[in-house]
């Protein structure tokens, strides 16, 4: 018998056999994972997980911290070889795209921070959003996701799904009758996102699993605007979450990646499309993402501090009409949003007077935010839908998703309040002014 | 992956249903609608699996041929009968060989069967109405010994849904929903 080291999850075993049974006989269960190590820090608080989870320091040299794996593939010995022949190849390292200990590492980190079983990072929240709802539909098959999607996954639904014989139906997030009138006899999935873009509709997650179960129908939540300090839609009984963890999750604007992550019979579903198209993470982005997961719980109470504080400002300033912040009164869904987060975000969109050319002075005013799309960094972000996200929409269609004229879509970063706070005030105070030269 | 099947999920979806059965439970339906003559237009209908729905777009039509007043357009009835029930017999036993590690290298089912169709007519003969017997022949490479491939499609057949339904009496309950048509 050929020594054969585990090179991958060692609790991760071959079923036992034997030539007289039958199936009833196979004895592999399914298991949470894959992992480095035994340590788990799931059953620990977030910020601790955040730290420990899926960090495995180096074994050999006793380097603290996962080292970055910067391999393309793997040695591979006659257990690799059985894992490949026994179908548990996601449980061994084989080859990058298949799986990297520095995917490995990020993987386990999130599917602590989720409370999930397994987790799959990607290339893009894009790659993970693909992989995932391709993985958990069939030929013919229909979706019903919300109307004012992200564009990146309204594009897959517009764009793609009807040349895969698939269709979707896009309905508002919160006309519950709309959702389950829109569900046919081969409908499948559930596609929504926990808090909408760019004027933060929070989204009731619990009727929508409540509506998917009556139905029998799977549901995949975007929660990118809500990442776990926030809230744990697996919790509330989703079936997959995924993130762009270019925003929060990662938290530096500084790489690109997404995550899928729920029980580890759907994450196994999604392997398989993650393989066939291709969508996996660079190790050195793992490290980047696991290193800013680290600071996530931090984070977000920064990100929470300044944006409430600024949007509590915003709100009585004279040149601002409206601003939605969930966490204040104000806002539509704030009943909602106590109910469902347990903290506030550093997502802000408000609604200048003087329509989109005020808003635009607006942006050439401000000093620290940077003129810039994406959200959830260090950095505050500002942009304006009517130019960017939603710059392919007439104004009509803008605005019955509720971007209306003068609305400023701002990622409020982790900065001191005060300093924003001024900055916004000379801002507003300068476009004010303009104004009212320009009516003099 | 030995006959590209993960036997690793296989385990894991026994095991799965051992712990909560009803993941084990398989809906199906199908309609079937006439089409002209002896030809039916036959379509699937969304699956569960365990409580979780599943698209089925699959469609196909059954026809007779010219000698018994149809246009030969499809298989019969008999046909999809024989490719049912060896198509499943066919899913229990690379199931069975895999879960024992055996690879198979070609595996063809071979199947034949007379009708009589005094019993249909109703020529009051003795002749049975459906089939009186099936048979088939297995045709097997794989790199197991005889007497296991045999000891294989024992199993198979004992373990197939379709060959069990064929094999023991089955309840058959049947519906009809009449709408008269004026001339």
């Amino acid at each position: 018998m050929p020594d054969k080291p585990i090179l991958g999850d060692a609790k991760s075993r071959a079923a036992t056999r034997s030539m007289d049974g039958w199936l009833q006989d196979l004895d592999r269960k399914r298991q949470s994972g894959p992992t480095l190590g035994d340590a788990h820090a799931g059953a620990m608080g977030l910020s601790t997980c955040a730290v420990h989870a899926g960090t495995h320091d180096d074994p050999r040299t006793g380097a603290v911290g996962t080292p970055i794996y910067q391999a393309s593939t793997f040695i591979l010995n006659d257990d690799q070889y059985s894992a490949v022949e026994e179908g548990f190849a996601r449980d061994r390292f084989i080859y990058s795209r298949y799986g990297n200990p520095s995917q490995w590492a990020v993987q386990e980190k999130l599917a602590a921070l989720e409370g999930a079983e397994s987790s799959i990072v990607f290339s893009s929240g894009m790659a993970a959003i693909t992989a995932t709802v391709l993985a958990l539909v069939d030929k013919g098959a229909h979706v019903v996701a919300s109307s004012d999607l992200y564009g990146g996954t309204y594009n897959l639904f517009n764009q793609e799904f009807p040349t895969l014989g698939m269709s979707a139906t896009l309905v508002d997030s919160h006309d519950f009758d709309a959702i389950e009138a829109a569900i046919r006899p081969n409908t499948q999935l559930l596609y929504f996102e926990v808090i909408t873009n760019p004027v933060l509709k929070v989204v009731d997650i619990p009727r929508l699993v409540d509506i998917a179960r009556r139905h029998k129908l799977r549901l995949v939540v975007d929660s990118t605007f809500a990442p776990p300090p926030v809230m744990r839609p697996l919790e509330m009984g989703v079936d997959v979450v995924i993130h762009s963890a270019s925003k929060y999750l990662n938290g530096h604007s500084d790489l690109i990646a997404g995550v899928a992550a729920g029980p580890r019979k759907l994450i196994d579903m999604i392997w398989p499309r993650l393989l066939n198209y291709g969508g996996s993470l660079d190790p050195h982005a793992c490290f980047l993402l696991e290193r800013g997961l680290k600071t996530l719980s931090i984070r977000m109470r920064a990100h929470e501090e300044s944006a409430t504080a600024l949007a509590t400002f915003l709100e009585t300033h004279p040149t601002v009409d409206k601003v939605l912040y969930p966490m204040l009164p104000s806002h539509p869904d704030h009943a909602l949003a106590k109910k469902l987060m347990k903290m506030g975000t550093g997502n802000v969109t408000f609604f200048v007077k003087g329509g989109d050319q005020a808003a635009l002075r607006l942006l050439d005013h401000l000093r620290l935010p940077k003129q810039a799309t994406s959200l959830g960094g260090v950095e505050s972000l500002i942009s304006l839908p009517f130019n960017s996200s939603q710059a392919t929409f007439t104004a009509r269609q803008r605005a019955a998703i509720g971007i209306h004229p003068g609305c400023v879509r701002l990622s409020v970063g982790i900065e001191d309040a005060a300093d924003l706070i001024a900055d916004f005030d000379q801002a507003l105070a300068a476009i004010s002014t303009q104004k009212d030269r320009a009516h003099a | 992956m030995r006959n590209n099947i993960p036997t690793a999920a296989l385990s894991e979806f026994v095991n799965e249903v051992a712990q909560t059965p009803e993941e084990g439970l398989m809906s199906y339906g199908i309609e079937i609608d006439w089409e002209s003559g002896t030809r039916t237009r036959s379509q699937t209908k969304p699956m569960l699996v365990g409580p979780h729905r599943v698209s089925r777009s699959f469609e196909w039509k059954a026809d007779e041929p010219r000698q018994l007043m149809g246009n030969n357009h499809g298989p019969n009835p008999q046909e999809l009968l024989l490719s049912g029930l060896g198509s499943c017999m066919m899913v229990s036993f690379i199931a069975g060989a895999t879960a024992e590690g055996i690879q198979l290298e070609t595996v063809k089912l071979d199947f034949e069967g007379v009708l009589d169709l005094r019993g249909f007519f109703g020529l009051g003969t003795n002749a049975p109405i459906g089939f009186p017997e099936i048979s088939y022949t297995l045709h097997v490479t794989g790199d197991a010994k005889q007497e296991d491939f045999e000891e294989l499609h024992r199993k198979a057949v004992l373990h197939s849904p379709n060959a069990q339904t064929i094999i023991n009496p089955v309840a058959l309950k049947g519906d009809i929903i009449c709408t008269a048509v004026k001339a």
